[in-house]
């Protein structure tokens, strides 16, 4: 057998190795291609039937997006996530910031936010139809509820990580009040809050599926939910999930634009 | 705390005679409370600094060095005793006095210019552009005016942390080992830069270091404190000329005189 070709493949790959393509694009699509592959070998060999396969569900997303439940139910979904979301830090980020400079505002608040955050926002799912009724408005609540604590608390511990050097070199050129805020307290703290915001969105993601499938009469949980019921159309649940997934790394993608501002980017060079 | 520690004022008391004193510190004494016991950390530091003076504060680490400048500073308290300058006693940080840190203090979040301009901002708007591209260019860095502390080198970094306290005009500048995290060559520029700089603008200059060569570089009186507690163990005076020869036999003798003050016995 001739070596030669081998080695050739060999200094091929090498060089590949270390180059922008292969590690952005080519090794991460090599790797979803080898799962894709796996989870058509477990349809064939293993699972029953009534479980998809990767060509089943390409088939029924495309079927969602012909009957029109793609759009509508994604954007009611999206429209919830996005109010919800943007109240949370409308709220969330000047209460951060506040209970996080001020140590009585911190004494006198810290306790019952540390004491609401771990109650699981799915839980509020009865009390907010029961407020707001089966809807949108339920939805924002939950949403609101979700992100609110990761960008309240993010926030907060942003303000408070302001390193003394800083603090102290705002203390001897004598900034005080709104000028302290705008010219340190507010710049230390905004990478720190960008990262609590992309946190929040995430978890509203998650929430807002949840939340669909128990108490809502729209949206892509709903979707997961109505297919199933409806003559168990596995493909369709398996769809919306891809939907579900491709639309969190779009708004993941989205907030993480933020990241790029000369203001903030000194906050995630790697130390 | 023995009688003989007062023996050392002898050593200083000839000096500025004439002059008033810019900063006096008078029996300065600082104790952190711990849990189970009290870390005294300075014990009755006694030292007048003239105006324009260079003076470096030369010490083991850990003997109380950044906390008698951060007192001075107006950033801690003294426990007894009291700093004043030009006779008003410290109690708070203020923008004639100003710090360049040991570790990095200028904002990442704002660009060269920004950083420079902290100081100015009561100024009107073309006195400020003007003073704040004067010290820019004074430290050298001009063309990085927009840059970002991220984009500059550690060197430059500190530039930008000494314009910005040049800035102000201060009478007084406290540095607590500015150059601490620069390598050795860029060290030296730094020093000799300083030096430039203070000919030219003579603000007084209290210097945190514990590299003996840095201080007999750079001061005109080198105060040698003791192991913590620190007190102040004796002051060195450096009668050498500007640009120093590292060389002359001068150098050497303080040299060996700050190292023997330091415990140090075989070091070349
Ligand atoms: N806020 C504080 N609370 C308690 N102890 C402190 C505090 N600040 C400093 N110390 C202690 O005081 C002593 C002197 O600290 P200081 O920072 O003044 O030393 P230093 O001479 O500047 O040392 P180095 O050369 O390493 O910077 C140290 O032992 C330190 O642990
Ligand atoms: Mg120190």
């Amino acid at each position: 057998m001739n070596i030669y070709p081998w080695i050739g493949l060999a200094v091929a790959v090498l060089t590949l190795w270390k180059c922008q393509v292969f590690t952005k694009v080519i090794l991460p699509a090599a790797v979803g291609l080898v799962v894709i592959c796996l989870w058509q070998l477990a349809c064939d060999h293993f699972l029953s039937d009534t479980n998809p396969t990767p060509g089943q569900t390409l088939a029924a997303i495309f079927e969602i997006d012909d009957n029109g439940r793609l759009w509508s139910d994604a954007a009611a979904s999206l429209f919830r996530v996005t109010w919800g979301f943007f109240l949370a830090a409308l709220v969330g980020i000047p209460l951060g910031l506040w209970v996080g400079w001020t140590t009585r505002g911190f004494q006198a608040l810290n306790p019952i936010i540390q004491a609401l955050r771990p109650i699981s926002p799915i839980a509020w799912i009865p009390f907010a139809i029961l407020w707001f009724g089966i809807g949108d408005g339920a939805g924002i609540f939950l949403i609101f509820y979700a992100s609110f604590f990761p960008i309240t608390v993010g926030t907060m511990a942003a303000v408070r990580n302001i390193s003394m050097v800083h603090q102290r070199s705002a203390l001897n050129f004598g900034l005080t009040g709104f000028e302290l805020f705008r010219r340190v307290v507010l710049p230390a703290a905004l990478p720190q809050i960008i990262t609590s915001m992309r946190i929040a969105l995430g978890v509203a993601w998650l929430v807002i599926v949840a939340a669909e499938m128990v108490g809502m009469d729209s949206g892509l949980g709903y979707l997961i939910n109505d297919a199933r019921n409806m003559g168990r159309r596995y493909d369709l649940v398996a769809a919306t999930m891809v939907i579900i997934g491709a639309i969190g790394i779009v708004l993941d993608l989205l907030i993480r634009k933020f990241e790029d501002f000369d203001e903030v980017r000194w906050g995630y060079v790697k130390r | 705390m023995s009688p003989s520690d007062k023996t050392v004022e002898s050593e200083y008391e000839n000096v500025n005679e004439m002059v008033q004193p810019k900063v006096v510190f008078r029996n300065v004494s600082k104790t952190f409370k711990k849990k189970n016991e009290d870390l005294c950390v300075l014990q009755d530091v006694d030292l007048d600094v003239a105006p324009g003076e260079f003076v470096c504060l030369l010490g083991p680490s850990g003997c109380g060095k950044s906390t008698l400048l951060n007192i001075a500073g107006g950033f801690e308290q003294t426990d007894t005793g009291s700093i004043t300058i030009d006779g008003q006693e410290i109690t708070e940080p203020s923008d004639r006095r100003v710090f360049v840190f040991q570790e990095y203090g200028i904002f990442p979040w704002a660009s060269v210019w920004d950083n420079v301009c902290l100081g100015l901002r009561k100024l009107p708007k073309e006195e400020q552009k003007r003073v704040a591209q004067e010290t820019i260019d004074l430290v050298g860095l001009k063309g990085f005016e927009k840059a970002y502390p991220m984009e500059l080198s550690g060197g430059m970094k500190q530039r930008v942390e000494v314009a910005r306290a040049l800035a102000v005009k201060p009478d007084v500048i406290f540095m607590d080992e500015p150059f601490g995290a620069l390598d050795s060559l860029t060290r030296l520029t730094m020093r000799s830069e300083l030096i430039r700089i203070w000919k030219q603008e003579k603000p007084t200059i209290l210097f945190v270091t514990h590299d003996v060569d840095e201080s007999i570089q750079l001061a005109d009186r080198v105060v040698v404190l003791t192991e913590r507690p620190g007190r102040i163990a004796r002051v060195v005076d450096v009668d050498l000329p500007h640009p120093r020869d590292l060389a002359s036999p001068e150098y050497a003798r303080i040299k060996g005189e700050l190292y023997e003050l330091l415990g140090v016995r075989d070091w070349g």
